[in-house]
């Protein structure tokens, strides 16, 4: 037997110690759970695609230092930003609504902090995601976002995470979102990086949904080429919540998204929305799972991907139908795009049922432009190039329009216009 | 539903038909492996030395390999030296040349499955390769098959007789240490069939296999080989039954096919192997390693299965497509009940141009039971306008048990084109009144509208084996509704 990497301890070092005791209890507990943690390799089934391009060096190991530095994005709404993981309170605006709460971990009083201590962590599977895990034993700081019963927060609250990647090292984001009954919140995470220096992002944000919460949750993934980027979102549903999250997420070094929903009471609905775009070298990974654990839940996911040039897109879908979950839908669509011989897609789309009374189905496809389709628009006089975009947009627009915020709407399609300026070329 | 509970549970008591132990005088092995075992083995079967060193080098990749863990089923560890392997009807001295000289015991037992051997071979023109624990006892109409130029003959003698054939073939397409089991199968393998049909030569009738596994605790390792030259064509077909037995008894079998320019190779299978009692006690594990190589252009392989035996099933009848405008198939409807588990599919490994292949996956799974879909479709950079269509649906009957799908979907080329849909259902409440409402019983409508589940894989397969598969599956399912 070949003996398989570990992960280095110094991984497991965390900088600061700045937080209430029961959260630094949490992290040695999860440090020490890691000590002998194995590297996932192309033998590890849910890296079994991506595990190539994990390249972790021991010099990225050191957390990333807070650089206090303003955001350059502007939003339209409430906004938190995060240096290297590190919350700068200076250039966020916290909301000033009523039922509304923001607090950071390290000002959390003890019972709050155990309260916490209690919850973090437990919306995800623990060995489906090791890095969360990672995550859980290094942050050194995060966000509790709680929402009272039937507050509705009349702006989208933005959390931009920038990461500064001026020196090798890494950064770990920490978000807990607790929704309370009938309440209902728009929360948008954007990650942007800028210098040059290999990093690694490590982030997981948590949702409860208490009864009847509705929550929607955007996620644009654009840092930059020599940033890795590996995030966890774990969603917990109670009785008739409804979840919706729209992921667009750009091509890097690795790029990991981990996506788990639990849908824990009657009526609970969830709709997840995925766009992946990837070209040059550039790896993407989107890992979802869907758990029926109660019955008369609804869920509903599609992902795209297009890959361009030499770049690698995966995506791995589970729905899981627990005994009990009858009368579930669940219905999982996967197409993607493949434009370029050198780029490759891998997709599974997994069913896992253990209950007879419900309606599941999934479908996927991999294919690449029709060429009927190009020949119609060229016949109608559009330039080729013109008709590759136009048919390129078309096949992820119905999602991108659905995105509920505008100045996402907005960022995301200049990427993809960069993107489609890039990988078609004037015949 | 009182009355249907009654039925059901008399059904459930319904013993497996094919239960019964024949009461020859074996010649056995001790249990347990090691080298020598191998030599013996190789020894009985006066096996050339390229045999026996193609067996070790197996047996000591075999040392090495890690039993696989990532399948979809449940069961305690195999311990491989409680088993014996090898186990042989005495009188080998004098082997029977004819129907006549077989002993009549185990004539009988082929009876008593069914298998009226000189008569169905007669009356429905298909050559019986019967394999009888590890040796093969009788082949029937062996001349018309020579006539032909086909050779169809029990895989120990194809190794003395066409060593040449074998060393070329054997391995070829499931190397030795390819997996757990197939290393394992090319160490100790006993017998199995050896099929080569000659260029430009269509086989003059379906070639078929009766496996059945005798003796208790042996293990059985058959090994098949089929190789269609250029222009020819094959059908074969291969059933399976084994009796009672408490005890679990493993079945690690690996099937090589082979089919050149224009060749085309029909294999279809129904197994209906022990699957325990309905506490899950008992029963086959089925390991099993199926894989056809269409090496020449415009080559074609088919694989047809009816799954509803065996404790546990670990298969997967697979396809590498390397020859141009070559197509690969795969049927299959896979039936669990009680306490079975199933975690069968196919991989279609799509390497040259224009290539193509068809999934049709039908799983069934009722009582406690686990049926799993795994399949792999994989495209590489030379696939060049290939294509796959793959539909698996899943049936459930009963709220205790359970239907995955696991499709790998791998493309390394744009202009293959892959379409994957799965379905989930039951046998609507809807259905069942409109059955019932017509006065059908609701076993018989259960069986009618799983049968009309199966249809498009049933057509698939040989006539006799489609009524065969469809009167299988309404054994199996009883018992499941009420």
């Amino acid at each position: 037997m070949k003996s398989v990497p570990m992960l280095s301890g110094a991984f497991l070092q965390p900088a600061g110690q700045s937080l209430p005791d029961p959260l630094l209890a949490v992290r040695n507990e999860r440090a020490a759970a890691l000590a002998d943690m194995p590297m996932p390799t192309r033998k590890t089934e849910n890296w079994k695609y991506s595990s190539k391009y994990l390249k972790l060096t021991e010099d990225m190991a050191a957390t990333l230092p807070a650089t206090e530095k303003a955001s350059s994005l502007d939003v339209p709404g409430y906004r938190i930003v995060l240096n290297n993981g590190a919350i700068n309170r200076a250039d966020s605006q916290y909301p000033d609504q009523g039922g509304i709460t923001v607090q950071h971990f390290s000002d959390l009083d003890a019972d709050d902090a155990s309260s916490l201590a209690q919850k973090l962590g437990s919306t995800l599977d623990a060995e489906q995601t090791q890095f969360a895990q990672i995550n859980s034993a290094r942050f050194e700081d995060g966000l509790l976002i709680r929402l009272a019963a039937n507050t509705v927060l009349d702006k989208p609250l933005f959390i931009l995470h920038e990461t500064a990647a001026t020196q090798n090292g890494s950064a770990f984001p920490r978000i807990f979102v607790e929704a309370g009954t009938n309440s209902e919140m728009t929360l948008v995470e954007a990650y942007v990086s800028e210098g040059d220096s290999a990093a690694l992002v490590d982030t997981v944000t948590e949702f409860q949904l208490a009864d009847g919460a509705n929550i929607t949750s955007i996620r644009l993934t654009m840092e930059g080429e020599t940033v890795q980027h590996i995030g966890a979102t774990g969603v917990l549903q109670q009785r008739n919540s409804r979840f919706e999250s729209h992921c667009v997420g750009f091509g890097g070094p690795l790029r990991r998204h981990d996506l788990q929903v639990r849908l824990e009471g009657e009526g609970a609905e969830t709709k997840l929305n995925g766009v992946v775009v990837t070209q040059g070298k550039q790896h993407y990974d989107n890992h979802t799972s869907i758990d029926h654990v109660a019955a008369h839940c609804n869920s509903e996911e599609t992902y795209r991907n297009i890959a361009a040039d030499q770049s690698h897109a995966v995506f791995n879908g589970r729905i899981h139908i627990h005994q009990d979950a009858q009368k579930s839908n669940a219905d999982m669509n996967n197409k993607n795009l493949l434009l370029s011989n050198g780029a490759e897609i891998d997709t599974k789309p997994e069913l896992e049922i253990y209950a007879d009374d419900v309606k599941c189905a999934h479908g996927a496809t991999i294919g690449q432009l029709d060429e009927t389709s190009v020949f119609y628009l060229v016949s109608r006089g559009i330039g080729r190039r013109q008709a590759n975009v136009l048919l390129t947009m078309a096949f992820i627009n119905e999602l991108v329009e659905q995105i509920p915020v505008e100045a996402v709407r907005d960022t995301a399609q200049a990427r993809l216009n960069d993107f489609f300026d890039q990988t078609f070329q004037e015949a | 539903m009182a009355t249907t509970d009654k039925e059901v549970k008399e059904l459930i008591k319904r013993e497996y038909e094919h239960g019964f132990v024949t009461e020859i005088e074996s010649d056995t092995f001790e249990p347990g492996l090691n080298e020598d075992v191998i030599r013996r083995l190789s020894e009985i079967k006066q096996e050339p030395e390229f045999m026996l060193e193609w067996r070790l080098k197996a047996y000591r990749r075999w040392l090495e390999m890690d039993e696989p863990e990532w399948a979809h089923v449940d069961f305690p560890k195999v311990d491989y030296d409680a088993i014996s392997y090898y186990s042989a009807p005495k009188k080998k001295e004098d082997m029977p040349q004819s129907l006549d000289d077989v002993d009549p015991e185990l004539l009988r037992t082929y009876e008593k499955l069914g298998i009226p051997l000189h008569e169905r071979a007669k009356l429905a023109g298909v050559a019986v390769d019967a394999v009888f624990d590890s040796v093969s006892v009788a082949t029937t109409f062996k001349e018309p098959l020579e006539k032909a130029g086909v050779i169809f003959c029990p895989i120990s003698e194809a190794v003395q007789k066409y060593p040449e054939l074998v060393k070329k073939y054997l391995g070829s397409v499931v190397p030795a240490g390819d997996n757990y089991f197939a290393a394992l199968n090319s160490a100790v393998f006993s017998d199995g069939s050896f099929v080569y049909i000659p260029k430009g030569v269509r086989c003059p009738m379906e070639l078929s296999t009766y496996f059945r596994i005798n003796a208790a605790n042996t293990g059985q390792f058959e090994r098949t080989l089929i190789i269609a030259e250029e222009g020819s064509y094959v059908s074969y077909l291969e059933g399976c039954t084994a009796p009672m037995r408490d005890e679990n008894q493993l079945h690690a079998a690996v099937v090589e096919l082979v089919a050149l320019d224009d060749a085309q190779i029909k294999y279809s299978t129904v197994q209906n192997w022990y699957p325990g009692d309905e506490n899950g006690k008992g029963g086959i594990y089925n390991f099993v390693t199926k894989r056809g190589a269409c090496i020449g252009k415009n080559s074609k392989i088919s694989w047809t299965q009816v799954e509803t035996g065996s404790a546990i099933t670990w298969k997967y009848p697979s396809c590498v497509l390397r020859g141009e405008n070559s197509v690969g198939e795969f049927y299959s409807v896979a039936l669990t009940h009680n306490y079975q588990q199933a975690d069968t599919g196919t991989k279609m490994i799509h390497l040259g141009k224009n290539t193509r292949s068809t999934i049709i996956s039908k799983g069934i799974s009722a009582g406690r039971s686990s049926n799993a879909y795994r399949g792999l479709v994989k495209f590489g950079p030379g696939a060049e306008g290939a294509r796959n269509f793959t539909q698996c649906d899943s049936l459930l009957i009963g709220d205790r048990c359970g239907a995955h799908t696991f499709p790998y979907i791998e493309s390394k080329n744009k202009s293959a084109i892959v379409e994957h849909e799965a379905t989930t259902s039951k046998v609507s409440d809807e259905q069942m009144f409109l059955c019932r409402q017509r006065g059908i019983d609701p076993e018989q409508a259960v069986s009618m509208i799983v049968n009309g589940f199966c249809k498009e894989v049933f057509k698939e397969l040989p006539m006799e084996f489609a009524v065969e598969a469809g009167k299988l599956l309404e054994v199996s399912l009883e018992g499941s509704v009420g």
